[in-house]
């Protein structure tokens, strides 16, 4: 009986993927017309709920402060000028997303 | 003597019976094939065969200085939707193992301290990172080494990615410039 409670445990162990890096990902597209709705996560299929996403203007200006909502998401209005999206889930971990590529 | 038992036995079946013996023999040979990939697999890892597949050699990084290797001779790899990674190593000089806070790599030169890019993690010794190449990477373009001090001075270093991992280049070309 003790080898059959084992085999479950065990057969899941085998069918877990080799430890791959949970890289983080960002997604931005416009709303709307005036918003942009930025989606984090990571692509261990993980979300970032609370995660800080900034959007910084090309002279380093913090325009947006931000962070996800429960939902990962957040939603704001496309700034004037050259900006980029920051999702930053600590040093090493960010994406950086151009305003060139958010379509509008 | 019972011979009530003796079914006409199928093709198959007698050649299982007169060849198992022989054919488990084989099942054990196989895994003997992958001897070799292994054994490379377990140097480059350990770092029996040096930081990575396609070493870069000493680069200065302002007073410092690192080395720099790309784990794997090859394309980037597809980390589902976050796009393509290439794997790179990274060995701190001894004198400033004690100085050096943070190692990041980018595509570009960083923006900022807080966009360096991706974090080397590990022992000195042999730092790890996945650096995410976008499909629209230009077969130009530099890899930025970032270095934070403990003091909190910056330094920079661009090798070409072109000499960095030309597979890496090779690749790009095949996607077509998107």
């Amino acid at each position: 009986m003790k080898s059959r409670k084992l085999l479950l445990p065990l057969l899941l162990l085998g069918a877990a993927g080799p430890a791959l890096a949970h890289n983080p990902m960002c997604e931005c597209k416009p709303i709307d017309g005036e918003q942009i709705e930025c989606t984090g996560g990571f692509s261990d299929g993980s979300g970032a709920p609370g995660v800080t996403l900034d959007v910084i203007g090309y002279n380093e200006e913090i325009l947006v402060p931000g962070k996800l909502g429960e939902n990962s998401k957040l939603t704001f209005k496309r700034p004037d000028g050259e900006f980029y999206v920051l999702f930053d889930a600590g040093p090493g971990h960010v994406v950086e997303i151009d305003y060139a590529d958010i379509e509008q | 003597m019972s011979k009530a038992a003796v079914a006409p036995q199928s093709p198959l079946s007698r050649f299982w019976h007169k060849w198992r013996f022989h054919l488990n023999i084989l099942l054990l040979l196989i895994p003997l094939g992958f001897m070799p990939k292994y054994f490379a697999d377990a140097a480059l890892f350990r770092g029996d065969s040096g930081l990575g597949e396609r070493e870069l050699g000493e680069i200065q990084v302002g007073p410092w200085s690192v080395q720099l290797a790309e784990l794997r001779d090859e394309a980037p790899r597809a980390d589902g939707p976050a796009g393509y990674f290439k794997a790179f190593n990274l060995a701190l000089c001894q004198a400033c193992i004690p100085e050096v806070k943070a190692a990041y790599l980018r595509i570009g030169k960083p923006r900022s301290l807080r966009a360096a890019g991706t974090i080397f993690f590990g022992t000195p010794y042999r730092m790890s990172t996945g650096l995410p190449i976008p499909l629209k990477t230009r077969a130009d373009a530099d890899i930025w080494i970032t270095l934070e001090g403990w003091d909190g001075s910056m330094h920079q270093a661009a090798v070409p990615l072109s000499k960095a991992s030309p597979a890496t280049v090779a690749w790009l070309n095949k996607q077509g410039g998107k």
